[in-house]
């Protein structure tokens, strides 16, 4: 589960941080102000210059020029400061009577007043640039945000997935630590992953519970230190934005069509996650349920097989001639033999789906492996020639397993050509796998099964109708699949069918046993 | 005149014990059941069977147990009934001192050799070993260490001499990796747990016409080996 920055504590926002940044403006102000007041010392400096040489209105314009520069510069206090201070110095030094404060010609006030007007309407019109200037910077800021908020999470994945990327992004493009507290089908938070404290987790959930944004800057639980927006899907919330220290209530604009665009690509992610699972459901049932079919009718065949003959050899009535009850027996004996394949094959094609499977691979000698599954298979072979070639080389394999799957190479090789015919095993080393194959003189696969004929329950098109549920090739796939190998089947050029196991050379440890340096022969 | 052979089998399954016994008694045995591990061990101290079959899977205890208890007081042979894929249990209970497994299902012809084979290692533990034995076609003379095949002399080294001695000294019995290291080389350690395949590899090189189809010395996968006895 993802843990949050170790930055948690900062959840509540440093009250130490907020004075110093306060001071940093009041610095700045008290700069600004001093500038403000210096030009109007200037302005005086240099009035009585041109107070000597021009005359009053010229003054008068010197100062109008000071408080609009002011205006334009310094912002509220100091360019007003600058204002009046600019008409208490004018009143004072050039205003007859000169030195004093007193106003003898009302007609000055007018020009005052003027002179505060400009200087307020210059204020009023920066101010108002300025705004706009910062909103489109905003807004700027937002769409990029925005934009590539998109970016992230259009590269879909889990939720978890997108979980994670939405936190690393966002708390390097807020610079602030957050958190995405996902929520369960009812609606409450998944607490326990968090580790958040509690204070925290109760405004995520007023903010989940209320569908509106709760903490710091918004009517619900203000006084936390912390802001969480919920993640509003279409059909249920999703979860949490948890942003743990305050923001500035500008960025909730921003905030909350992010915390939108989050939900909706959890939600697409978890219902796409739904479907999917929704999908395997069903094609496991399916599966099932052919399986079921098909295995019912193939038990049952060759039970009706038997109990038909016996009830036959029991009848205390007419009594079959001894040939025929010769003939019967073989028959029980075949069909239970073939019952008992059908039970093996299943029981492994079960355990080795449901992975209780453990490959144990150790130095074999393959042809102990072949040896054996043709002498389980001697009954079917009969007087089928076998020929074998093999490398005299120590293997890595489970050998159990692997005699497994021969003996259903085997099988099927026996099932799929005309009788008489050879069968042909061969194994051999190439590209760091060995290679075993069992080709038969049968017709072959057909043209574009040779990846289906290893999907369980399929029997094959190919009009040869096959006894035998269709797992034989299954289980050899899974075995090879559980030895980190593959299997092939292909029809050889020369005609029949040729199935190859490929098994990688690894998984054992030390060297095969005769190359061991402690080995004496 | 010596009574038959008493077979004793331990089997919950009513079926299978009727058919066990049926067949049995049909080749010359006597027979008696036990349905429990409890029973089976009071009939094993109270009759003295020559032979038992033993279920590994009985309802009120672990066969295994049962076969390591009954070792330790009895030298009976057993052979040990299992179903397949419990190669391991098959394993355990021969090195715990089993004598030989069967797996279900089996034919009778399969139970019998087991049992006959059975039957005459256990004929007189006290005899001393023969010098010179004899088993399709494998002659293994132990005073000369001399073995021949078909009468042509075979040449094999020191450990090869050894497995095999074992393997026809136990002919028609499975013996375990463990049990053959043990054997030949006097410990069973992990290190030289693939030395038995080598050496089997070389005699079957030496013995065996075709090593993929032996006559003799057969690998029962996962097990162990068995020297193929006469008919």
């Amino acid at each position: 589960m993802p843990s949050l920055p170790a930055k948690v504590p900062g959840a509540t926002p440093d009250p130490a941080e907020g004075a110093a940044r306060k001071r940093m403006r009041a610095r700045g102000d008290l700069r600004k102000l001093g500038v403000a007041i210096s030009m109007v010392a200037l302005t005086t400096g240099l009035g009585f210059v041109v107070y000597h040489y021009l005359g009053l209105a010229d003054v008068m314009m010197l100062y109008m020029l000071c408080i609009t520069v002011a205006a334009l510069q310094f912002g509220r206090w100091p360019s007003l400061t600058a204002s009046v201070l600019s008409i208490l110095a004018l009143d004072y030094c050039f205003i007859e009577p000169r030195y004093s404060f007193v106003l003898t010609d009302m007609q000055h006030i007018g020009t005052f007043a003027v002179m505060l007007g400009v200087g307020w309407v210059i204020l009023g019109l920066v101010e108002r640039i300025r705004t706009q200037t910062r909103l489109a910077l905003e807004q700027e800021r937002h769409t990029r945000t925005l934009y590539r908020l998109g970016k992230v999470l259009a590269e879909g994945g889990s939720v978890a997935a997108i979980r994670l990327r939405v936190e690393a992004y966002l708390s390097q493009e807020l610079e602030v630590p957050l958190a995405v507290l996902l929520c369960d089908g009812k609606g409450r938070l998944d607490d326990a992953e968090t580790g958040l404290p509690p204070e925290v987790l109760r405004t995520a959930q007023a903010a989940l519970d209320t569908g509106v944004p709760a903490g710091h800057g918004t009517e619900t639980l203000p006084q936390s230190g912390c802001l969480m927006l919920p993640l509003p899907g279409t059909e249920r919330p999703q979860g949490v934005l948890a942003l743990l220290s305050a923001m500035p209530p500008d960025r909730l604009g921003l905030l909350v069509p992010m915390a939108a665009q989050i939900a909706l690509a959890m939600e697409r992610s978890s219902l796409a996650r739904e479907r999917t699972e929704a999908r395997i459901r069903a094609e496991h049932e399916q599966l099932r349920s052919n399986l079921l079919s098909s295995i019912s009718h193939d038990l049952r065949t060759p039970l009706g097989t038997i109990t038909g003959a016996t009830t036959t050899l029991l009848d205390p009535g007419p009594q079959a001639a001894p040939g025929d009850q010769k003939v019967l027996l073989n028959t029980i004996h075949q069909e239970s033999r073939r019952l008992l394949r059908m039970v093996n094959n299943l029981l492994d094609i079960t355990k080795l789906e449901s992975g209780l499977v453990k490959v144990k691979k150790e130095w074999t000698a393959v042809e102990e492996v072949v040896g054996s599954a043709i002498s389980h298979l001697e009954e079917q072979l009969g007087s089928r020639p076998v020929s074998v070639e093999l490398p005299e080389i120590w293997i890595p394999m489970d050998p159990v397993l692997v005699e497994q799957a021969l003996q259903n190479l085997l099988d099927n090789a026996i099932k799929f050509s005309p009788p008489g015919t050879a069968i042909e095993v061969r194994g051999w080393v190439e590209d760091k796998q060995f290679l075993i194959s069992v080709a038969d003189q049968g017709p072959g696969i057909p043209v574009g099964e040779e990846e289906l004929i290893f999907e369980k329950l399929y029997r094959g098109t190919g009009g040869a109708a096959a006894p035998g549920a269709g797992l034989g090739l299954a289980i050899c796939r899974g075995i090879s699949q559980a030895h980190g190998g593959t299997i092939l089947a292909q029809t050889r050029p020369q005609g029949g069918a040729r199935i190859t196991m490929a098994l990688p050379l690894d998984g054992v440890e030390g060297m095969p046993p005769d190359l061991n340096p402690d080995f004496t022969p | 005149m010596t009574p038959d052979p008493l077979v004793l089998v331990i089997e919950d399954d009513a079926n299978l014990r009727q058919y066990l016994n049926t067949t049995l008694r049909s080749h010359g045995f006597r027979v008696e059941e036990a349905t429990t591990w409890e029973e089976g061990k009071k009939l094993t101290l109270q009759l003295g069977p020559d032979v038992l079959l033993l279920d590994l899977g009985l309802p009120d205890g672990d066969g295994l147990s049962l076969a390591r208890e009954l070792r330790a007081v009895s030298r009976v042979p057993i052979i040990v009934v299992s179903a397949r894929g419990r190669e391991e249990d098959k394993v355990l209970a021969l090195d715990m001192g089993a004598d030989d497994y069967i797996t279900k299902p089996f034919g009778s012809g399969e139970l019998l050799a087991r049992i006959r084979v059975a039957l005459r290692h256990s004929a007189d533990p006290s005899a001393p070993p023969p010098s010179v034995v004899e088993v399709a076609g494998l002659r293994m003379d132990f005073l000369m260490r001399e073995v021949t095949m078909n009468q042509k002399p075979v040449r094999l080294t020191k450990n090869e001499f050894d497995l095999l001695a074992v393997l026809i000294r136990h002919a028609g019995q499975v013996l375990t990796n463990g049990q053959l290291l043990q054997e030949v080389w006097g410990d069973s350690s992990r290190a030289h747990a693939t030395y038995v395949r080598v050496y089997m590899r070389s005699l079957r090189k030496k013995l065996e016409a075709d090593p993929t189809r032996p006559r003799l010395l057969l690998t029962e996968l996962g097990i162990g080996y068995r020297l193929k006895p006469d008919k």
